[in-house]
This record gives C-alpha cells, sequence and structure tokens, in this order.
C-alpha cells in the first residue's frame, strides 16, 4: 500500500463528484467577474444559506485543505508555513491553508483554478482553536477583506437552551445586517426559505443515504465519503439536492439488488475521526480481508434537519449543534452516535483514527472505545495518524495493525458461528 | 532573607493537599478549575473554595489510558494526579470553553474522576450588549448549580468574594510593578511561588499572607540587578526549576505574559451596583489569553510590558503542543523583531527539564541582545 493514493470507488454518481467538484470551484473563481462578492468562511453553521439567499460566494478554506491533500499539493505548502514559523505540532488544516495564502495562492496553474481572494471573512470565535487562528491569519494575509467576527459559545448539543438559540439568532442577524452593510444587498426572506428548505431537503436526503448502510452487504462504503462535499460547499441549493437525488437512486438499486462494496462481506467496520485525506485509498485496504469500511463519525455533522417554518432560528440552531456533535464539546452525545451507529449498521470493529491534527475529535476517544467493549461487545482499534500530513501517517504500522485486529475480528466472527446450533 | 517571607507560600503550596482535605472533611467544598478564565468570584461567594488544578513535572501513564500524548503536558499531568486521587477534594470542576483541551478534558474528568459537579461553561468572545446579557444567564445557571451542591449564593457574598479577589489582585500587580522598576526583592522563581500559592488557598487567608508580604517586602534589600532584562510569554510554568535556568544562563525575567502569572491578576471591573455585571466586566476585561483573541490584540499589551519594564528581549517558554501559543508565535516573534526586540521560543513537555540545547539557545539571545 502507498503512502498516498485514492480509494477506489464504485458508485458511478460519486464518480460524477470530480465535475460537481470543479463546477463549484469554477463557480468561485467566477464570482468576482459576475458581481458576486466572494467571503471566506468555517463550514458546519448557518452563513452557508444566508449567503446564497443573497447571492454571495461561498468559499471554505478548511474544505480547500482536503483538496489539496488529493492534489498531493499540502507538502509544498506545509514548507511555507513551517518556514514562516508555525510549529509542525499544529493542526494540517492550519499549516497547509496558511502555506497556501501566503504561497502558491495566485499561481495560475494551480489546481481548480486556485481560490479567489476573499471581499469578506467571516472570522469565528467558537467552534476549534485552529479554525479560529486559521482565520486570524486570513485576516492578515488579506488586510483589505471586511472582517466580521461571528461569536458562538461552544455547548453541548445535550446542554443546548433558550438562550444559546437566542444568542445564536442574534448572530445570524447581525451577519445579515453587515453583510447588507458591506454588499448593499438586502435579504429576501422568501429567498432565505426557499434556500432553508432545499438545505433541509439536502439533509433529509443525506438521512436516507445513510440508512442504506444498514443494508447487508453495504451498497456503499467511506471509500464514498467525498459526496460529503455537496453538504460542505453546496448546502441550500438545488445542486446538492439534484446530486444527492441520484445518490440516492444508485444507492437504493444496489441495495435492493444485494450488491455489495465487495463480493463476500464478512465485517464491517465504523471509522472514527477525520480520513485521510491523502489516503483515502485506506478504505480499500480492509477490503482484501473482505471488511468494508460501513460508516464513520465525519458524515454525522451533516445530518441536521432544519425547522423550515422558521428560517433564521433554524440556521442558529444548525449552526450551535454541528461543531459539537463531532468534537470534544459533547463527547457523551458522540459517543451515543458512536454506538447508535454501531447497532443499527451491524457493526463487527471499529478503527479509532488517534489524529495528532485533530485534538477536539481525539479526545474522548478513549472512552469510546471502553463503552463499545463494554456496552456492545465491540472491539476497535486506535491507528495513529493525522488526516493532512502524511509524515505522520506510517503505512507499514498501520498495516500491522489492521492485519492484526482483521485476524482477530474474523475468529471472533467464527467463534460466534460455530456456537450458534 | 527572601526565602523566609515566601516561605508560608511555599508551605502553602506543599501542604495544600492536607490543608483542603482537612477543610472538605470539616464540611467545606472545594472546587477544581484549569484557568483563570473561569469565574472564581461565584464559585467563591457560593461558598466553596476555588482550586486551581495544577500538573506539575512527573511522569504521565494512566492518563495515556484517556487521553491522546499530543496534549499539553498540564492537562496530561492533571488528569495523572486526578487518576492517582490526588484530587479526592474536589466536588467537580468548573471550567470555562477557552482551548479545546480544557474543554475535553473537563468531559473527560466528567467521566473518569468521582465528584458532583463538571460544568463547562461557555462564554463569549465579543463584548456586546447581547454577549454581556447571555454572560449573565450562564452565571446564574451556575450559581444554580452551586446551589445544588449545597452553595449558598446571595449578591452581597457575590460583592463580598469580588472584593477579596479584587485585593488579591491588586498586591500581586503591585509585586509586577516593583519587578518592572527593579525594586521587587524577590527572585522570579519567588514571586512565581507567591502566586502559585493563591491557586490552592483559601482566598481569605492568601489574601492575609499577601498583606503580611507586602508590609516585610518594604524592610528587604533589593539585590543589584544582574543579566539580561527579559520578558516570559506563554501558558502556565509548572516549575520554577525553568525560571532559575533562565537566569543561570545570563537573563533577568522582569516581567510575564503567563497565565500562572501576571495574566492571571490582569483585569478590572467597573463598580457597579449590580455583582453579576461586574463579573462580567472581569470577564471581558481580561489582558487575554491567545485562545480567545487575536494576536494582533495582545502584541499591544506585550509591547507595553517590554516599555514598562525595560525587557530587551522575549523568551517565549511554551507548553508542548498547546495550539493557541504556537499558532500566534510566528506573527508576534515577528512584530517584536520588527520593533528591534529579539525572541526565542522554547518548548517544554512534562519533565519541566531545561537541556543544553535550550541553554545554548538562551544563551544566543542574551549575546545577540548585549552586542
Amino acid at each position: 500500500m502507498e503512502k498516498t493514493r485514492k480509494s477506489n470507488k464504485r458508485l458511478q454518481t460519486a464518480k460524477e463528484l470530480s465535475r460537481v467538484v470543479a463546477d463549484y470551484y469554477k463557480e468561485c473563481g467566477a464570482a468576482k467577474a459576475d458581481g458576486r462578492p466572494v467571503g471566506w468562511m468555517p463550514p458546519m453553521n448557518g452563513a452557508i444559506e444566508i449567503f446564497y439567499a443573497m447571492d454571495l460566494q461561498p468559499v471554505f478554506p478548511e474544505n480547500w485543505s482536503p483538496v489539496c491533500a488529493a492534489f498531493g499539493l499540502t507538502p509544498d505548502n506545509f514548507d511555507v508555513s513551517e518556514g514562516m514559523g508555525y510549529s509542525r505540532d499544529l493542526c494540517g488544516y492550519l499549516r497547509n491553508i496558511i502555506g497556501y495564502v501566503n504561497g502558491p495562492i495566485n499561481d495560475p496553474s494551480f489546481p481548480l483554478g486556485s481560490l479567489p481572494a476573499p471581499d469578506i471573512i467571516l472570522s469565528p470565535g467558537g467552534g476549534c482553536i485552529p479554525v479560529m487562528k486559521i482565520f486570524h491569519a486570513l485576516e492578515r494575509r488579506f488586510p483589505e477583506a471586511k472582517v466580521l467576527t461571528s461569536d458562538l459559545p461552544q455547548v453541548a448539543v445535550e446542554d443546548i437552551q433558550e438562550h444559546h438559540i437566542k444568542y445564536a439568532v442574534e448572530q445570524i442577524n447581525r451577519l445579515v445586517a453587515f453583510l447588507t452593510e458591506v454588499t448593499g444587498r438586502k435579504l429576501d426572506m422568501n429567498r432565505l426559505s426557499e434556500v432553508v428548505q432545499l438545505s433541509d431537503r439536502a439533509c433529509a436526503l443525506w438521512d436516507e443515504i445513510m440508512t442504506y448502510r444498514r443494508f447487508i452487504p453495504a451498497p456503499f462504503s467511506a471509500a464514498e465519503m467525498g459526496i460529503m462535499f455537496v453538504m460542505v460547499t453546496r448546502q441550500g441549493t438545488r445542486i446538492a439536492v439534484d446530486f444527492l437525488e441520484k445518490v440516492l437512486a444508485e444507492i437504493k438499486e444496489r441495495a435492493a439488488n444485494g450488491i455489495g462494496v465487495i463480493e463476500n462481506e464478512k465485517i464491517r467496520l465504523f471509522w472514527d475521526n477525520i480520513p485521510l485525506w491523502y489516503n483515502m485509498g485506506v478504505f480499500n485496504y480492509f477490503e482484501k480481508m473482505d471488511g468494508v469500511v460501513v460508516a464513520e463519525t465525519y458524515s454525522a455533522a451533516w445530518s441536521l434537519r432544519l425547522d423550515t417554518s422558521n428560517p433564521i432560528r433554524a440556521l442558529a440552531l444548525k449552526s450551535l449543534m454541528s461543531y459539537p456533535l463531532v468534537s470534544c464539546v459533547s463527547i457523551k452525545k458522540r459517543r451515543e452516535m458512536v454506538l447508535k451507529a454501531c447497532r443499527d449498521y451491524h457493526i463487527d470493529g471499529v478503527v479509532l483514527h488517534r489524529n495528532k491534527s485533530c485534538v477536539p475529535i481525539t479526545l474522548g476517544q478513549m472512552n469510546i472505545k471502553k463503552e463499545l467493549e463494554e456496552t456492545l461487545g465491540i472491539p476497535s482499534v486506535i491507528i495513529d495518524a493525522d488526516h493532512m500530513d502524511d509524515r505522520n501517517f506510517s503505512t507499514a504500522q498501520f498495516q500491522t495493525r489492521i492485519d492484526a485486529f482483521m485476524e482477530t475480528l474474523h475468529a471472533k466472527k467464527q467463534s460466534l458461528a460455530m456456537k450458534i446450533p | 532573607m527572601a526565602v523566609s517571607v515566601t516561605s508560608p507560600f511555599v508551605q502553602a503550596l506543599n501542604t495544600h493537599a492536607e490543608t483542603l482535605t482537612s477543610l472538605v472533611e470539616e464540611g467545606r467544598k472545594a472546587m477544581g478549575y484549569f484557568c483563570h478564565y473561569t469565574p472564581v468570584e461565584l464559585i467563591h461567594a457560593s461558598g466553596l473554595i476555588p482550586v486551581r488544578i495544577s500538573g506539575g513535572p512527573g511522569d504521565v501513564e494512566m492518563a495515556y489510558n484517556l487521553a491522546p500524548d499530543f496534549i499539553c503536558p498540564y492537562m496530561k499531568r492533571g488528569l495523572e494526579k486526578a487518576l492517582a486521587g490526588n484530587y479526592r477534594f474536589l466536588s467537580g470542576l468548573v471550567q470555562g470553553y477557552t482551548c479545546d483541551i480544557a474543554c475535553g478534558m473537563a468531559n473527560i474528568w466528567a467521566d473518569n474522576i468521582d465528584g458532583d459537579l463538571f460544568h463547562i461553561l461557555p462564554l463569549p468572545y465579543e463584548d456586546t450588549e447581547e454577549s454581556r446579557r447571555y454572560l449573565q444567564i450562564e452565571y446564574r445557571n451556575l450559581i444554580d448549580k452551586l446551589s445544588d451542591l449545597g452553595g449558598n449564593f446571595s449578591d452581597s457574598s457575590l460583592e463580598a468574594s469580588l472584593d477579596i479577589y479584587a485585593r488579591i489582585r491588586t498586591h500581586i500587580l503591585e509585586f509586577y510593578q516593583k519587578q518592572f522598576e527593579g525594586k521587587l526583592p524577590l527572585s522570579s522563581s519567588e514571586l512565581w511561588q507567591v502566586i502559585q500559592a493563591g491557586f490552592v488557598s483559601v482566598p481569605e487567608t492568601y489574601l492575609d499572607m499577601l498583606e503580611e508580604l507586602q508590609a516585610e517586602l518594604i524592610s528587604l534589600p533589593v539585590p543589584d540587578p544582574t543579566g539580561v532584562p527579559v520578558l516570559i510569554s506563554g501558558s502556565l510554568i509548572e516549575s520554577p526549576n525553568i525560571l532559575d535556568f533562565l537566569e543561570s544562563r545570563g537573563g533577568r525575567i522582569v516581567a510575564d505574559d503567563l497565565c500562572s502569572g501576571m495574566r492571571s491578576a490582569s483585569t478590572t471591573s467597573r463598580s457597579s451596583s449590580d455583582p453579576i455585571e461586574r463579573l462580567a466586566d472581569l470577564h471581558f476585561n481580561r489582558f487575554p489569553c491567545p485562545s480567545r483573541s487575536r494576536a494582533e490584540d495582545r502584541l499591544p499589551l506585550i509591547q507595553q510590558l517590554i516599555e514598562k519594564s525595560g525587557a530587551r528581549g522575549v523568551v517565549f517558554i511554551f507548553q508542548k503542543f498547546c495550539t493557541p501559543h504556537l499558532s500566534d508565535y510566528p506573527f508576534l516573534s515577528d512584530q517584536l523583531k520588527a520593533d528591534g526586540i529579539p525572541s526565542v521560543m522554547i518548548e517544554l513537555d512534562e519533565s519541566w527539564q531545561a537541556d543544553a540545547q535550550m541553554g545554548t539557545r538562551l544563551e544566543g539571545l542574551f549575546e545577540i541582545i548585549e552586542g
């Protein structure tokens, strides 16, 4: 197995994803010429719907990092940021994007046309520290951009109360007022309502797609996780809905016809934490041992349905919940989510990616591991890696651990089968 | 001579576990916290003793069963000590969301350490009318939780706690003012001991100790300054040895930007009839931690400290894997360099041992400054 590798995809619609990705970045590049101001923002909040509703162009630097990883461009970006004094111990998203904006951003040969410079920056107070620091560095790099510092205290999902929602609603209203002031555009509430309905439709489709993971054999695996791209960049648009409808139709058909990812699926796995963006091929590694990575934590952040009758409140709630759901803000909720997924999807074993680039997701994993064993009797294995920096990933160590883990899972399954009369 | 005036503080530090255990056995309650964004006044006003968790130098073994190795030594060691039973006297933890690790670790404590209350306070970042309203509701929620624990809160008890802590902060800032002026008859490690003792002592007792120390300092001679004056910047220093090491290599610490140092005392509140408003002031007026601010907000404050103290260089002393400080370091060091202030960055693990390479780098900095 190579250190960096793309995954083998089975879904025809997932293969269409490259067009969807290219179209999005083409649209970003054309935005200024088309008269649409460009705003850089963190993902997983309600700003995207506001942007699409106001016909502004949202750009997600965090999401650009996996794109750079897929093209093998992160090492050069790391060189730039590390040369500036950023420690190798910092999150890979941070080092990549700071390296990129201070390095090759204006290189015309950069894949997908590179990113357009921001007219607007939404700088988060809230979320994780690396993302907050990324945006501080972006403010420094693009001093001409208009900046809004958002303020969204991190509260565990199970502790959200009315005053949290009220505060988040005030923040959404503040964002709208700011965008109106700096772009001269007004938010049409009917248009926002349409956008939120599309966003909720995408979430509903996403949820439905995820339910097909309970089928044995699994009609698709974590290797196809790239479909999440539309949930990050296209929420609130017809593009996301159309794409996900196609994905759903294909998955339904595969499930109905018993078509799995591999012919002889014996072991079903769950992946916790962000994938290795430079080596999505690791998901295929399990297949030679009849294993399929059926589900993963990261996809859960996009399963938040929106109350379309109250768009602003719905976006406030989405903004409050997305980050805590997948991080250490709400370890309890995350643990429940992982356990539920393991039950629903008939999981045999869990791979816990101890991710040097993401401490908020890594913290709490050991409690999840313990609970999996004690409550569900599901074994798990820890692999040490990094979602962005392949220097923190050892192929040999990964293979050794996974080979041994898969052997254990096969043996366990065999012994269970022998006990059944 | 200085050893004798700080010995009550050294003793308070060395015996705090026994002291607090006795108090708890007598019916008091103690509440842990990680950093000074926790409203200690509110805990104290509810009748509990706020106790800052310490890590300190040592090994990490049990904590690795619950947390990865790539988090700061402070959090690893704090958890290690809790798992070893060193914090049995606590009734739980109250921690504001400052850095990601503080939040995650509070949740890990909640799952693995005995206690009645583990509360994470979702703190606002921006100082606005709305955020102040929001913060006051959060404070009221915390008061309710502390009351459920047997706390006995009233507005007048909060007034009293605010006053006690304000007096403590005033004393500490006076020590720093003397340090800026070269008139503090304490070494940096002695000042460190004085401040750390406050994190684990009953505030009323600590205030008495500070007042006594202030009186005694007047008669102490101030040693002639030697060494290159520097400011140290970072999060927590958990061993005074590193300060002695720095000074043994030719430096002289004249100011700090540390959350275990001056930052813990640097905040103010307006006089207001509403004590909760005063508490909110303290939150928003803090000398900010990099986990809650831009480097651009911290730079002028560091520049002021340099100017006041006459520091000619900066030593960034970071705990390994400290994302907030490591993220701000490139900008801060560049800006200071542009001001003609050279700096060096050293990172320390849970052993808190300085090595020869660090010594060489420090000596290099001091030589550059001295030309």
